[in-house]
């Protein structure tokens, strides 16, 4: 009975914190059918099994919203405001009843037995029509199965089938998953367990690299890898929760409060997916709440007040997590009217928590986070919201407590951000290993936004003063040389031809840092370093690599924050989307490179997919139309120049309008250009979507339009054409080999279906053929002399390009063609 | 007489003893990995089995020239605050039993060893300087400090 009432408490609150979103979603639209369907089950389900126990209070509760929802859904009712928060009173008291229940209290502390009444009362009021309804729920309910009143239940054939019902509505998600307690210590030993067996894994991988290929080995070694990342994935998963299951909570707790307060707030919730431990999340609940109420409160302005600064009227709040290293970076930003130096100095001078002359010397940001010391609160009205005796300090405190940290930021009248730092003790990341002055470091890959590796020159590096600059994407990004920070020193060659690492913060800033080279990037396991060393706040952690070695993680975050390229207020969301996407747009880029008439072209970027090299053994030119082989496709070619090709290999732009491939032939690839000067139409090259100036130079801008309107198709035979070989050692050892790098498949002749192309020795076709025998349906006759016979359709049979011509003819012709004169 | 187990090991020159339940191994140091920016008393991580291990100069923990005296391939590895270090030392001499408490002598050990030690020991191998390991593994600069708060 213990069992099943815990079950049905962690039921409870499970579907309370999914459901959270979804009361919010329903509000700001009430007649959204699928909202309400959520909440109705709900109700539902925890009014049929409140049956199972005797909780009769919570029982009613469930009925009568589930009644009043039951209406709505019916059509005899149209959800209201007053309907909506009535019901939300009535879920909110059925999550303190679940409390009592766990804390085995009774549920009389909620006031008397009737106390429930006034909230069941809120329902009907708010209708127009609460007698008629009324009535109707009294006929509704003897009536639909699903009412089914609560005291039927035990015992009988709902036992069974309340729970399919609610699959059957809910869907998997709610179903309920058998679970199990089990101690943390225990799961954290076998965390560390699997997390050791990855790194002996990764070392026996490296031996086994260096004692070269042994198959007996290979084999078992590659299925223990998939095993151990399969055991991995679920014992991390384990002890993870998407931070999700705590942000599904608080567009819920924004409503209410900015209700409360007379605010207009929307939330915009990022990074949901990223992982942190349970208890953790258990922690930071209470700090983000208090932060969010803080923000409401006093961070965000009266719609009025606001409207008259020239901001939007509705407030916003993001929350953005971040996985780095083995911490969790959630950044809270507002755009309300910022924090106000000045207060808070005058009152932490008042309070005596910093003298004047203390203040004078203080930079702003240390005055800000003065907000986070023992006994300070700038709040001059003391609201039930956020002036619960309760203050920052405590927030920072309890983060504290788990190793965590919170800085807050602001800018006057734009808004305040607060930044939290936790850590996971133990945790697998994917991670980045880069060398500088022959040390090396990983970087965790949840912050590399790009790597690039180009000359100085081509990105415009620059030192403005001491800080360097770098040219990316259009804009200047504030770079950081790796060797510099470490105080390491790097070699010079390196330092000419840097690579960069494009790192973005969790507030949205980008820098670059540079490193001398990229090693390789993989899982890391995480551990935690030495007090001393963390001091330096340079590092994360550490990590073991694949040969054993250790090496440290940076903290990218607190490396950013220590260059002061944090920036004061958010940058991600004060931009306004649309700008966003529109200089995006604005910036036409494309692909410049030198075709093999020696124009310069420009290609558009978005077309471009990839460049390929490929040999010139790849190219059939034997057709009308020129074709290339690219990863056993057949796909069309353009661009090619008339006389033979001189080179071994061709570099070809991969183009794709969506549909349908085609490759673009071209000298040499120049670089990726943004179109900024005027484009020109050019009505006499239809080729031409319009000549453009880059730096100076006229270049063609190819008209894609026009290029796959011309020679687009969907590529082909993605499958490689088979063929059958005739018996004999010849063909096995001589003619196999040649049309297997043709991109053939040879297959053995009873396994040939109708497709493949048959190669046959002349005679033996003239016999089959006499005698009636099947032959394939595309056939390569062969023959032993050099010299053909008047009218003969063979090849001879050590004509090489007579031979490809042929297999490229059939593999394009379905029908059964006389081949051989081609050649 | 308590017969605590102690490890006795030779730093900068003078015996020293660490409680034999702090250390847990001994092992040949392998490659060391620095750590750029981190004190000086702090040599690198290295590695022991799926472990890193932060490797201690101790001769620089105590706040002394490196130079004077040369260290072993060999490191006591200790845990504390649920880190491990690996502590590099002139040499390992022993395992023994104490004789008796850890005592003062009068004048001090000196300010270095002072900060360090929490007392002299009799053991059966002879008297040993009886090691603070959370006092070493606060490096040098925890002293400076204290020191300047004092002034």
């Amino acid at each position: 009975m213990n069992d099943l009432l815990a079950d049905f408490i962690a039921e409870t609150r499970e579907m309370l914190e999914a459901s959270g979103g979804e009361l919010v979603a329903w509000e700001a639209d009430p007649a959204d059918r699928a909202r309400l369907d959520t909440i109705f089950r709900f109700v539902h389900t925890v009014k049929g099994n409140c049956g199972f126990f005797d909780f009769p209070r919570l029982a009613g509760l469930s009925h009568a919203a589930e009644d009043a929802l039951a209406d709505c859904r019916a059509g005899r009712r149209d959800p209201d405001q007053q309907l909506v928060t009535a019901v939300l009173a009535i879920i909110d008291r059925i999550a303190l009843m679940i409390d009592a229940i766990e804390a085995g209290e009774n549920l009389d502390s909620f006031g008397p037995e009737g106390g429930d009444e006034a909230l069941i009362a809120a329902l009907d009021a708010c209708s127009d029509t609460a007698l008629s309804v009324q009535l109707d729920v009294a006929l509704d309910a003897a009536g639909s199965p699903f009412h089914a009143p609560a005291e039927a239940v035990p015992g009988t054939g709902e036992d069974q089938t309340a729970p399919a019902r609610r699959s059957e509505t809910a869907g998997a998600a709610a179903q309920g998953q058998r679970t199990i307690r089990l101690p943390v210590e225990l799961l954290d030993r076998v965390m560390s367990g699997v997390s050791d067996m990855v790194l002996a894994r990764n070392d026996l991988a490296h031996r086994l690299r260096q004692a070269g290929n042994q198959p007996t080995i290979d084999g078992p070694f590659e299925r223990l890898t998939t095993i151990l990342s399969d055991v991995r994935d679920a014992i991390t998963r384990m002890r993870m929760q998407r931070i999700e299951t705590l942000f599904g909570a608080l567009p819920r707790l924004i409503r209410d409060l900015s209700a409360e307060l007379g605010k207009q707030v929307m939330v915009d919730l990022d990074g949901g997916d990223v992982e942190l431990d349970r208890e953790m999340i258990e922690t930071i609940r209470d700090p983000l709440t208090h932060i969010l109420r803080n923000a409401i409160d006093h961070g965000i302005e009266a719609p009025s007040a606001r409207l008259a600064q020239g901001k939007r009227e509705i407030g916003l709040i993001a929350i953005a997590a971040r996985q780095s290293g083995n911490t969790i970076a959630i950044v809270i930003s507002d755009d309300g009217r910022g924090l106000d130096e000045e207060r808070i100095a005058a009152k932490a001078v008042q309070t005596g928590l910093i003298t004047a002359a203390e203040r004078a010397a203080m930079p702003r940001d240390k005055i800000l986070n003065l907000i986070f010391e023992p006994g300070f609160s700038t709040a001059e009205t003391v609201s039930n919201v956020s002036g619960r005796g309760v203050g920052l300090d405590v927030v920072r405190q309890n983060l504290e407590k788990v190793g965590g940290t919170i800085k807050v930021s602001s800018a006057p009248g734009e808004g305040t951000l607060f930044s939290l730092q936790i850590p996971l003790t133990l945790s697998i990341i994917a991670g980045l290993t880069v060398e500088v002055g022959g040390h090396r470091f990983a970087i965790p890959q949840s912050y590399v936004e790009e790597i690039v590796q180009a000359s100085a020159r081509a990105l415009e590096f620059t030192r403005m003063g001491e800080t360097a600059l770098v040219t990316f994407r259009g804009n200047r990004v504030p770079c950081l040389m790796l060797g510099e920070v470490l105080g390491v020193t790097s070699c010079e060659i390196a330092a000419s031809e840097p690579t960069l690492v494009m790192l973005r913060l969790a507030s949205g800033d980008l820098f670059a840092l540079a490193v001398e080279g990229i090693h390789n990037h993989g899982d890391l396991v995480v551990k935690p370093l030495a007090p001393a060393v963390m001091r330096t706040g340079l590092y994360a952690g550490s990590t073991l690599l694949d040969d054993g070695q250790p090496v440290l993680l940076l903290d990218v975050a607190n490396i950013a924050a220590q260059a002061q390229l944090v920036s004061d207020t958010r940058a991600r969301v004060l931009t306004p989307l649309d700008e966003e996407t529109a200089t995006t747009a604005n910036a036409l880029r494309a692909m410049l490179f030198t075709d093999f008439t020696g124009r310069r072209c420009a290609m558009r970027l978005e077309l471009v997919q990839r460049i390929e090299t490929a040999p010139v053994t790849a190219i059939d030119r034997s057709a009308a139309r020129p074709r290339v082989v690219i990863d056993g496709m057949i796909l069309p070619l353009v661009g090619l120049p008339d006389a033979p090709l001189t080179t071994p290999r061709v570099r070809l732009l991969r183009l794709s309008d969506g549909a349908c491939e085609l490759l673009y032939a071209v000298r040499e690839v120049e670089d990726a250009v943004e179109l900024t000067e005027m484009l020109h139409p050019v009505p006499e090259d239809p080729l031409a979507e319009a000549v453009t100036l880059i730096g100076g130079v006229p270049v063609t801008l190819v008209d894609a339009h026009e290029l796959f309107a011309r020679h687009g198709e969907p590529p082909v035979a993605a499958d490689r054409p088979r063929c059958v070989l005739p018996e004999g050692e010849w063909a096995r050892t001589i003619l196999a080999p040649l049309v297997a790098s043709a991109g053939y498949v040879v297959v053995p002749e009873d396994m040939a279906d109708e497709s493949a192309i048959g190669i046959i020795f002349e005679d033996v076709y003239e016999v089959a053929e006499a005698l009636g025998r099947p032959l394939p349906a595309r056939v390569i006759r062969l023959r032993d002399q050099p010299e053909a016979p008047p009218g003969s359709q063979s090849v001879y049979r050590y004509d090489r390009e007579a031979l490809l011509a042929a297999l490229a003819a059939a593999n394009r012709n379905p029908a059964r063609t006389p081949i051989g004169e081609a050649a | 007489m308590t017969g605590e187990l102690l490890v006795v090991a030779r730093i900068a020159g003078r015996r020293c003893a660490l409680g034999a339940l702090d250390v847990k191994s001994v092992i040949e140091i392998g490659t060391i990995t620095p750590v750029p920016r981190a004190p000086a008393w702090i040599s690198g991580i290295t590695a022991l089995r799926s472990q890193a291990l932060t490797v201690i100069d101790c001769r620089r923990a105590l706040g002394l020239a490196e130079a004077d005296w040369p260290t072993d391939h060999r490191a006591v590895v200790v845990a504390d605050g649920g880190h491990s270090y690996a502590l590099m030392v002139d040499s390992i001499e022993d395992i023994t039993t104490a004789e008796g408490e850890a005592g003062q002598v009068p004048g001090g050990f000196g300010a270095e060893w002072s900060r360090v030690a929490s007392g002299m020991i009799e053991t059966l191998a002879g008297p040993a300087l009886m090691l603070d390991l959370a006092a070493l593994l606060a490096g040098p600069e925890v002293a400076r400090h204290e020191f300047e708060a004092a002034v």
